[in-house]
């Protein structure tokens, strides 16, 4: 075998330094399997190859390709781990998005009898959101359950922490809103400003519950049949999302038609961004889910 | 003439052609590309051919103790570098017999 030959001058300290630093900053642009496969031998080729301006660039440049079209497919474990730590989050996403669809047209009386797209588009999404809930749920248990354990069993605390996430930060949200209803003399939560205002920060518990249970999957990297099923099931649940959203979608498009007397469907601003978070939610769970069900269905 | 082919090679074959004869490690590879074949190999397309490639069982990485890890061909590597080169052999042959007919080139 060719033995390493780096045929380079080293450059000066500091310079040294900042190439590394910018080689460093290459690799970390790939996606996380991607660098836990190749993200050492790619340094140290920057590293052979005296960090290179231009080579650093070029490993900058191909990130862009390995998170649209990862060919890293022979890391199954990695590429179902990390495809279903961010169909979780996307998810999340989706499903507090959709929320916040449903509690405005409820708000604003757009549920009523004359609105049938709408009454529709709500019924699709409470439909889908409760499937998606049950295919996620069921699929994701025994992977829940497997590394839950082995956290527990291994005297792994933060792991555990991470992995109660997903039951803690609902609890402790639910919580804080009764209260801050209480306070703020709005118990229901019916009027619009209130709910504006925690509105942000269900996004963010639901960010943490989804994070959570990711940062464990990252650490504890689990394997075998328990992944495999929570990969399918991650795609099964994104499917069924993005049914609701796009009924969602189809309900604001008429909406900016139709109820422009309604405060935010007066103008396509507010709309355009919710869609636009909508489908960049719907689009990030569908790719990374296939992704994940793609790695588990694979020939060994 | 170092890069002058670039556009028009075939990066996956050329890492399939460095690695025919013994395995090499990424800088191996571009430094082998460069001399034998005359066509400069960037950091960035190196890997993404090397994912391709192992992803497809076309070459195979070996154990290695420090961060510059080794891949070889695999036997359905040698296959389809085979019958690459071959396909490129009667591409390279047609080339050569049409352009000395037509320009009176003798090729070199």
């Amino acid at each position: 075998m060719t033995p390493p030959t780096p045929a380079h001058s080293t450059p000066p300290g500091a310079t040294l330094a900042g190439r590394k630093l910018l080689a460093r900053a290459a690799v970390a642009l790939y996606p996380p399997a991607w660098r836990a496969r190749y993200g050492d031998e790619v340094s140290a080729l920057l590293d052979d190859s005296g960090g290179v301006l231009a080579a650093v660039a070029s490993v900058a440049w191909r990130a862009l390709p390995a998170w649209i079209c990862p060919r890293h497919l022979h890391d199954r474990p990695a590429r179902m781990r990390s495809s279903v730590a961010t169909a979780l989050l996307a998810w999340s996403m989706l499903a507090g998005l959709g929320l916040v669809f449903a509690q405005l047209i409820q708000l604003q009386s757009l549920m009523a009898p004359g609105y049938v797209e709408v009454r529709w588009a709500h019924a699709v999404f409470s439909g889908a959101l409760a499937l998606s809930v049950l295919v996620a749920g069921l699929g994701g248990l025994p992977l829940w359950l497997l590394i839950l354990r082995r956290a527990r069993r291994e005297h792994r605390a933060r792991d555990t922490l991470y992995l109660l996430m997903p039951v803690l930060t609902p609890v402790a949200y639910l919580a804080g809103l009764a209260v801050t209803g209480r306070l703020a003399g709005d118990p229901n939560g019916e009027s619009l400003s209130w709910f504006l205002a925690v509105a942000p920060a269900g996004f963010a518990a639901a960010a943490i519950a989804a994070i959570g249970p990711g940062l464990a999957l990252r650490r504890l990297q689990p394997q075998g049949p328990a992944l495999r099923l929570a990969a399918v099931a991650a795609a099964v649940a994104a499917a069924i999302m993005a049914v609701a959203a796009a009924a969602i979608a189809v309900a604001e498009v008429i909406l900016c038609q139709w109820a422009r007397q309604y405060s935010g469907y007066d103008n396509f601003t507010t709309p355009g961004i919710y869609l636009a978070l909508v489908a960049a939610a719907a689009s990030v769970a569908m790719v990374s889910a296939a992704r994940g069900a793609r790695a588990a269905l694979a020939e060994p | 003439m170092t890069g002058r082919l670039d556009r028009w090679a075939d990066p996956p074959l050329l890492v399939l052609a460095s690695l025919a004869d013994e395995p090499r490690h990424g800088y191996a590879i571009t430094q082998d590309v460069a001399q034998t074949m005359g066509v400069r190999l960037s950091a960035g397309t190196l890997y993404a051919v090397i994912a391709r490639l192992e992803a497809s069982g076309l070459i195979e990485p070996l154990e290695s103790d420090d961060r510059r890890r080794p891949y070889r061909i695999t036997a359905a590597g040698a296959q389809a570098l085979a019958q690459e080169s071959e396909r490129m052999s009667k591409v390279a042959s047609v080339a050569r017999q049409r352009l000395s007919t037509r320009l009176g080139w003798a090729g070199s």
